[in-house]
């Protein structure tokens, strides 16, 4: 079945009852609280936030990434039923902020897995993620937020990317042992 | 008919000692279709038109100038349909258990001999000379074992048991000066109770009542599987045999309300059978080993039908007889799935184990089913039996029993669940097993068939022990093949399948209707760590002290057990031995005073009197 | 029986089960909005239930562990729906003259069972745990609970639900369970023991997400998960159901005429509303017990005065 044969209440379902998963590495994990507690309730739109990715529709990045983190992101983000999503937050994942010139922080998420919203920001307000939500569900209705085909589509094309980001670290790693060893 | 067949086992019996361990599998198996085929026939006597072959009542075998009479009982046949059956069952089981011919199947076959003899034993001397020979029989099957604690324990408790039942026979004859169990009339006077109480108390070791059970753990968890499938399945229903014959045929039950005027003795019984049932329950789920888990759910399962019996109504014993049939089948094949098990594995211990059920499907499917019969999940025969036994102590007003017979019932959820997790499910530990032979699956699935019927009929089992409980005196429910009607309730097995059929359809629906895909269980969230990551070093298997939480808290209150009792007893005949033997002090001149004292004694009294 | 009874019969147990899912997912909705309240957040609309469970169970991919995980997701719906059909709903027997209190008490083990052999298929350690802490809360939570059964099932000489609810609602309301000295403490009792197996703060340790990941769910996504969020739906109303047949007449206030079956429907209806609220009452006020808090609260403090009403009642009877 294709994403626009889909039954417009599923979509409608799907898009009032976004649970997410959260990754939180980063620092942008402090501005999650006050986006579930009473002060910005996002249980208003149905969102709620799940324990493992097996019932997550949201995948939720909360900042940087390391090389090391990544490979547990994808699994994560393997591990999600479709149709999932990703909502990335702060800078750090769009461009490696100011972890830009790290050398072992990934600096473009979206090259690793497909993310439909990113949310700008060092770090993002509580009203930021509210809003990417309410972008995400726009799109979800619209039929736009199509980041897991894309994954499906372009599968190699993303491992090649991610192995070449894992790879780069074990090579480091080697230099370093044999700068060890000399 | 009878003579031949007990004839053809003993024959069989000396046949397979010299002969190899295939050939004896098969003879043994032979030799037990024709009890099987007896049974067929007798089912005649009672109502139900099988076939026919000539039926026969009783016969008596003059053997070295006694003779054994023996005559086919509605009760004796009715517990020949829970003995015999699983006779070539296990057979076909040991089939390709067995690496060699070490003895197990003549005894095997003496054990059914015997089995036989008991529940057709016409009075009270062809009763104890089959009763012993049972438990010499299976003495020597447990001896097999070489397990020190599992040997002497079965040994004493056996003499025990055989001194107790000899005992009350005593008595009875000489109260009655006949032993034919048709004309014994157990006087209500001390004598007739003493008979009564020690004739219980040997017949409850064999059926493994608390707390005269010390001895089954060892002997369940230490001998070989098919035996011990034989031992809990049939051997333990003869104690329950013996039970039933005094408390009801003999009217041993009315006797005791006599004597006792004001207690009921029967309270003591099923509050006994109560115990047991909670507290092995409860030592149950505390296990490692497969095995002695299964053994303290026995003794808990078993502890109902003391329940039944102590209660004494039609309901309860019915729901006793119930419970007894089902425990045969379904504790034969837990213990059958247990070696099974154990012969792709080699290993016991649930902690060990582990994911054995994805490799060995059909052992897991016998197995599960059995274990929904052991919990008596509803419209298994399992729950029907069950439901009589509740249902009897709701209306006979026993406050006590019934809320601790209840818990037991939810216990035995968390003990199968142990088995179902530990061993059969979880993490995939034996990836390169096979499925059992496909003798040993065979076996299996003949002795889930009859669960199966009850199932849907519950009625038939009742129709089937009707005569039984007529024999006792106890009158049979109002019932047909799919209601039993009680004054409290009815349980109505039709209306459960059919909701259950309709409440299947919406379960059906979601599963046929949205697709899924099969991962390998290695694809599994653990926080986004993989697990190839680790080697498989990391155990991913919940199994060891599995109940953690719940053991911390009551099992401080079983440290002691039984068995410490029983060792306090053994420290303290020890201690007298040791100072009786004092006396042999091996010099003469000791045993010179001894004999001077002794004969001054002698004179003493002569002077005296 | 003939086949145009059980026609009839199984129309009105299917018609029933589709009003016990409806009802279910609107508590699941409402709960949610009354929690919400409680922490002074406006929370999802009511209709969130059913909201949620279509988006499960149009998820497109939904991942299973082989035939044994499957069977959670079959047992689940299917036993639920089961012990509802032998449950006295408002007034209408439905199938509870066929059975009776052991058997609904039997019938609700099923789905669990369901769950614990998906959640053992599933291989997650997470889940195993989270399976033996269930399992230890259900043998913690029945001891009371049953013992209050019994003291009912003794005082009204009967173990079939409909009966008790019939012999409840002899003089309307003033003859309900709850109005007998005992069965006040009896109900309270049980009342905790419901909190237990709604699996309700203080004793939501089986699924605490936070520290096993869900627990027994954690492997369950897609279409297994909606059906347990049916099952959980549909098991608040039988299980409030029991609470309200055993002590609140089940709702029963008239008898006879269409009249009388509607307004019991309301009375029933507002009273397992009543009794789940105030089970997420206590839910909102309460942390977590750990598992060993939890049997030594059921087994000491909640036994004990369940045995006391048990043996008031028998005083009352002999
Ligand atoms: S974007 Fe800013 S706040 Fe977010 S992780 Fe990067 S540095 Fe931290």
């Amino acid at each position: 079945m294709r994403y626009e044969e889909w039954s417009g209440i599923a979509r409608k379902a799907s898009k009032r009852s976004l649970w997410m998963v959260h990754f939180c590495t980063g620092c942008g994990a402090i501005e999650m609280p006050p986006v579930m507690t009473s002060r910005y309730d996002m249980e208003r739109f149905g969102i709620a936030s799940m324990a493992t990715p097996r019932q997550a529709d949201v995948l939720l990045i909360t900042g940087y990434l390391t090389v090391k983190t990544l490979k547990r992101v994808v699994q994560v983000y393997e591990q999600m039923q479709s149709p999932k999503y990703v909502i990335a937050l702060g800078s750090c994942t769009m461009n490696g902020g100011m972890y830009w010139d790290s050398y072992n922080t990934i600096k473009r998420l979206d090259k690793y897995i497909p993310v439909d919203i990113y949310v700008a920001g060092c770090m993002p307000r509580p009203e930021g993620i509210m809003n990417a939500f309410l972008k995400l569900m726009k799109l979800i209705d619209e039929g736009k937020a199509r980041g897991w085909e894309r994954y499906k589509k372009y599968y190699e094309r993303y491992k090649k990317n991610q192995e070449m980001a894992f790879n780069f670290v074990k090579k480091e790693e080697k230099e370093e042992e044999k700068n060890e060893g000399d | 008919m009878l003579d031949i067949i007990l004839a053809e086992i003993l024959v069989a019996a000396i046949i397979t000692f010299f002969v190899g361990r295939k050939l004896a599998a098969i003879i043994a198996m032979a030799v037990s279709i024709l009890p099987l085929i007896a049974l067929l026939d007798w089912a005649s006597l009672y109502g139900f038109n099988i076939i026919h072959l000539g039926i026969e009542k009783s016969i008596s075998i003059p053997i070295a100038g006694v003779s054994l009479n023996l005559a086919i009982t509605p009760l004796g046949w009715f517990f020949a349909l829970m003995i015999i059956p699983l006779f070539p069952a296990i057979m076909l089981f040991s089939y390709s258990f067995y690496k060699k011919n070490d003895g197990f199947y003549p005894f095997m076959l003496l054990a059914l001999l015997s089995s036989i003899g008991i529940i057709m034993a016409k009075d009270m001397l062809t009763f104890f000379l089959f009763w012993e020979m049972m438990s010499w029989s299976s003495f020597l099957l447990v001896y097999r074992s070489r397990d020190k604690e599992a040997v002497m324990s079965y040994f004493i408790f056996s003499s025990l048991s055989a001194f107790l039942i000899f005992l009350g026979i005593l008595i009875i004859y000489q109260q009655n000066a006949s032993l034919l169990l048709s004309s014994i009339n157990i006087e209500s006077n001390a004598y007739g109770v003493v008979a009564i109480i020690s004739l219980i108390a040997g017949f409850a070791i064999k059926s493994v009542l608390m707390p005269l059970h010390a001895w089954a753990p060892y002997v369940y968890s230490k001998s070989d599987e098919p035996f011990v499938a034989f031992l809990a399945g049939g051997l333990s229903k003869l104690g329950y045999y013996g039970m039933f014959l005094i408390l009801f045929i003999l009217a041993g039950a009315k006797v005791l309300e006599t004597y006792f005027t004001n207690l009921s003795p029967n309270y003591i019984l099923a509050v006994f059978g109560a115990l047991s049932a909670f507290i092995a329950t409860l030592i149950a789920f505390m296990q490692d080993d497969m095995r002695k888990l299964l053994a303290y759910s026995s003794i808990g399962q078993l502890g109902y039908i003391a329940i039944g019996f102590g209660i004494g109504t039609p309901l309860a014993v019915s729901g006793a007889l119930f419970q007894a049939f089902n425990h045969a089948f379904f504790k034969a094949v837990l213990f059958l799935a247990a070696g099974a098990v154990a012969y792709r594995t080699g290993k016991w211990k649930i902690s060990e184990l582990g994911g054995v059920g994805y490799r060995m499907p059909f052992t897991f499917m016998a197995t599960l089913f059995a274990i929904f019969t052991l919990a008596a999940i509803p419209i298994t025969s399992g729950f029907a039996a069950k439901w009589l036994l509740y249902e009897s102590a709701i209306d006979a007003k026993y406050i006590f029993v019934a809320p601790i017979m209840l818990i037991a019932g939810v216990g035995a959820f968390l003990y199968s669940f142990r088995i179902l997790y530990g061993v059969f499910l979880g993490e995939n530990r034996y990836p390169n097993i096979k499925e059992a032979p496909k003798s040993m699956v065979a076996a299996m699935f003949i002795l889930v068939m009859p669960l199966l019927i009850f199932l849907i009929f519950p009625g038939y089992m009742l129709d089937m022990m009707h005569d039984a409980l007529i024999s006792g005196n106890i009158a049979t429910l109002n019932h047909n093949a799919f209601v039993i009607e009680t004054s409290l309730a009815s349980y109505n097995t039709i209306a459960v399948i059919v909701a259950l059929m309709i409440a299947l359809i919406p379960a059906i629906l979601i599963y046929k209707t949205r697709k899924h895909r099969v991962v390998d269980f290695m694809d599994n969230y653990l926080a986004g760590e993989l697990p190839e990551l680790y080697d498989n070093k990391i155990s991913m298997h919940a199994a060891s002290r599995f109940y953690k939480p719940i053991e911390e808290i009551i099992g401080p209150y079983f440290e002691p057990g039984t068995m410490s009792y029983y060792m306090a007893i053994y420290r303290g005949l020890k201690a007298i031995s040791d100072a009786v033997r004092k006396i042999y002090t091996g010099k003469a001149g000791d045993y010179a005073i001894y004999v001077t004292l002794f004969l001054l004694i002698i004179m003493g009294w002569f002077i005296w009197m | 029986m003939d086949v145009s009874a059980i026609m009839i019969k199984s129309a009105v147990v299917i018609a029933y089960a589709f009003i016990g899912t409806f009802i279910g997912l609107l508590f699941l909705g409402v709960g949610r909005k009354i929690v919400a309240r409680v922490h002074n957040r406006v929370g999802p609309p009511f209709y969130q239930g059913f909201i949620d469970v279509a988006k499960l169970l149009s998820k497109k991919t939904n991942i299973s562990h082989g035939w044994i995980f499957d069977l959670a997701l079959l047992f689940s719906i299917s036993g639920i729906l089961l012990a509802f059909a032998f449950l006295p709903v408002g007034g209408i027997k439905l199938l509870s003259t066929d059975g009776d209190a052991f058997l609904v008490l039997y019938l609700l083990a099923i789905p669990a069972l369901g769950f614990a052999l998906g959640a053992g298929a599933s291989g997650n350690p997470n889940a195993g745990i989270g399976v033996m802490r269930a399992l230890v809360m259900m043998l913690s939570y029945e001891l009371p609970f049953v013992i209050t059964m019994i003291a009912l099932m003794i005082y009204y000489d009967t173990t079939s639900i409909a009966r008790i609810v019939e012999l409840q609602s002899v003089n309307g309301i003033s003859s309900w369970a709850i109005f007998i000295p005992p069965f006040m403490l009896a109900a309270a009792v049980a009342d905790m023991a419901l909190q237990g197996m709604l699996m309700e703060q203080p004793f939501d340790i089986p699924v605490a997400p936070h520290e096993i990941a869900s627990g027994p769910m954690v492997e369950f996504g897609g279409k297994y998960l909606g059906t347990l969020m049916l099952y959980k739906a549909i098991s608040i109303v039988v299980e409030t159901t029991l609470f309200v047949d055993f002590f609140l007449g089940g709702g029963v206030i008239m008898h006879g005429g269409i009249v009388a079956n509607i307004a019991n429907f309301i009375v029933w209806f507002v009273l397992i509303f009543i009794v789940f609220t105030l089970s997420l009452l206590i839910n909102t006020a309460f942390p977590r017990f750990r598992i060993e808090q939890a049997f030594t609260f059921y087994w000491k403090y909640e036994a004990i005065l369940a045995t006391v009403a048990l043996i008031w009642v028998y005083w009352m009877v002999i």
